[in-house]
């Protein structure tokens, strides 16, 4: 068990390396990818200053703490498409019959799959929410938790994508759906919640779990609360958990393709 | 010894129906139509330790189908599969240790790395220490004829070499069965030549049993002692290679542009399908008499440009059909 959690691994690790040298032969695009989205996102921090500028609290959010939200949603993202890209493009693996290498490989099929490719400006994102934490305030307790509420909101997101991209094995159009629905996540992200009310605010914290992952976040860094931090490691487990279940239930319905296709 | 069961297998897919036009795509979202295709139908067979099997059929045939169920790629509707005593549907891991598969029309390898770094990652994928890796890197380097190529990025390489490497990273574990399918398509008739034999020399050399798709009569005549012919979706042959070029493969069609008129109507062995004055065809009966005796009855100071090759694949089929009685 332990030896092929390693296995796994390995082959994980090699497949970032190999994916990353790839877009190393270009170093030029390579960095101005990132240091582009790192300036894009400071954009949003901009806007937040002259926001703040004419009133000093939005809804309980001082600017310190939109500057962590910002952080924190920015991290996550980026570290959801560093690593899994490719689960955020799953239904055109699925629909193209992509996944058939991975099938006859010994190894998980939708860790493989969603691993096998990485996004450089999601290194720009990683880094950005990096220094709007540093901005926030360092402190060595504070930093652990923001690391690992970076990699829960990540997975988070990368399942409800998963689960949602899983969704090509039964309609022939889910993509769409899929990417209007992480689309929206993502904006929802940077504000604070409580300017949403009401059923938009239960949806937040539920189906749409930017609650759980962006907002419970700020809430135990600014004052720790040990079971805000419980419900967002026991939530990711879960959509952990859903990810995978969904996923398989649809692979036995998976048909591949008769077109021909390329590994680029 | 046998190494793969197949018992009344079927796979059938639904294929959403959609009319031309815009009008045509709303209707198929509010209302789709969908449309059975049944791409295999109970077939059954079992291939022998150390067999070369070809597994032919025209395109659409069922051919991919069938290698993706034993595969573990594709659930079937009905019927067992039993690969080395593994069930592809419920030990998808361990049978992947034991099989190799090489699909023509999909590439596997990472085009921006070398062959060599692809192969590392596969023996990774295998899990395979690494200096059990390199060694046998080594060994199919010169199995294969790789030496000039293998720290060359794939993109940059040939389809025949990329093809070489795709079968080499299949072997990267040493498997004991070899899936192929169509691993000849879109060769030229060299490189396919080369394929066939490097096949043929691993099969000797490990003892691999190899099952190959294909749509290519040569594919099979130089490669394979048992075929099986499948047809929309149904076997309508599993025999011998002596046998069916008894029956079928002793005949050529020669197509030949003549400076002068020749009469071959009386010859032995020898069926004129066209004869349109200075452009000729014929079938020449093999056991009757040879290609090159053919060709000297022709004299060839008289050709202009000639043609040898195989009936092709669909009429060796409709000719099984319609002689099914006989065999
Ligand atoms: N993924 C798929 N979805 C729908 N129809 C398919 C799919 N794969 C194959 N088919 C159909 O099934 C039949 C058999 O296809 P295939 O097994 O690919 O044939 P072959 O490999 O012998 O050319 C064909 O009619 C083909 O169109
Ligand atoms: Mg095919």
């Amino acid at each position: 068990m332990l030896t092929a959690v390693r296995n796994q691994c390995k082959v994980i690790f090699l497949s970032i390396k190999y994916a990353l040298m790839r877009e190393l032969l270009n170093k030029t695009t390579f960095i101005s990818n990132i240091i582009f989205m790192i300036l894009n996102n400071s954009s949003m921090i901009v806007q937040w200053i002259v926001l703040f500028s004419i009133k000093d609290n939005f809804g309980g959010y001082t600017l310190k703490h939109v500057i962590l939200l910002i952080g924190i949603s920015s991290s996550l993202y980026g570290f959801a498409h560093f690593f899994f890209e490719k689960s955020f493009k799953l239904s055109e693996t699925i629909n193209s019959g992509k996944l058939d290498a991975y099938i006859v490989q010994p190894k998980n099929i939708l860790l493989s799959t969603i691993t096998s490719d990485i996004q450089v400006s999601a290194l720009g994102d990683l880094s950005f929410g990096l220094i709007a934490y540093f901005i926030y305030g360092f402190t060595i307790r504070g930093f652990i938790l923001y690391s690992l509420f970076t990699i829960t909101g990540g997975i988070i997101l990368v399942c409800i994508s998963v689960i949602l991209h899983s969704l090509s094995f039964w309609f022939s159009n889910a993509d769409a759906g899929a990417d209007t629905f992480n689309g929206m996540m993502i904006n929802v992200s940077t504000y604070p919640d409580s300017i949403f009310k009401g059923i938009v605010k239960w949806l937040l914290f539920t189906i749409i779990p930017v609650g759980i992952a962006n907002y419970i976040p700020v809430k135990v860094m600014v004052s720790f609360n040990p079971y805000l931090l419980l419900i967002n490691v026991g939530v990711c487990l879960l959509f952990i958990l859903l990810a995978f279940t969904i996923f398989y239930r649809g692979l036995k319905r998976y048909s591949s393709t008769n077109l021909m296709v390329a590994r680029v | 010894m046998a190494v793969i069961e197949v018992k009344g297998l079927s796979k059938t897919f639904k294929v959403k129906l959609k009319d031309k036009g815009f009008k045509g795509s709303l209707k198929a979202m509010v209302k789709p139509k969908y449309k059975t295709v049944n791409a295999v139908r109970d077939i059954s067979f079992t291939v022998d330790k150390g067999e070369i099997i070809a597994f032919i059929g025209p395109n659409g045939a069922g051919k991919s189908t069938t290698i993706k169920m034993m595969t573990s790629i594709l659930f079937p509707d009905q019927g067992s599969i039993k690969i080395l005593d593994f069930d592809p549907k419920k030990d998808r891991k361990k049978l992947s240790y034991e099989i190799g598969t090489v699909f023509g029309q999909k590439e596997q390898l990472w085009t921006h790395l070398t062959p060599y770094d692809n192969f590392k990652f596969f023996g990774a994928i295998y899990d395979i220490p690494e200096k059990a890796v390199e060694k046998k890197i080594d060994e199919l380097k010169m199995l294969f004829e790789l030496d000039e190529f293998i720290n060359t990025p794939v993109r940059n390489l040939s389809l025949g070499q990329r093809i070489r490497c795709e079968i080499v990273a299949s072997l990267i574990h040493n498997p004991k069965i070899l899936f192929l399918d169509e691993p000849t398509i879109g060769l030229d008739p060299v490189v396919k030549e080369n394929i066939r034999s490097l096949i043929k020399r691993m099969n000797k050399e490990y003892k691999t049993t190899i099952f190959l798709t294909s749509h290519d009569v040569g594919d099979i005549e130089k490669l394979c002692k048992r075929v099986i012919i499948i047809n929309n979706g149904q076997i309508v042959l599993d025999d011998s290679m002596d046998n069916l070029k008894y029956h079928y493969l002793n005949k050529k069609i020669v197509e030949a542009k003549m400076k002068e008129r020749v009469n071959l109507d009386d010859e032995d062995g020898i069926t004129i399908l066209k004869d349109k004055g200075y452009n000729l065809k014929i079938e020449v009966d093999t056991t009757k008499r040879s290609v090159a005796d053919a060709i000297k009855l022709l004299n060839p100071d008289n050709i202009i440009d000639i043609n040898i090759s195989n009936i092709p694949l669909e009429d060796i089929i409709s000719s099984i059909y319609q002689n099914k009685d006989q065999l």
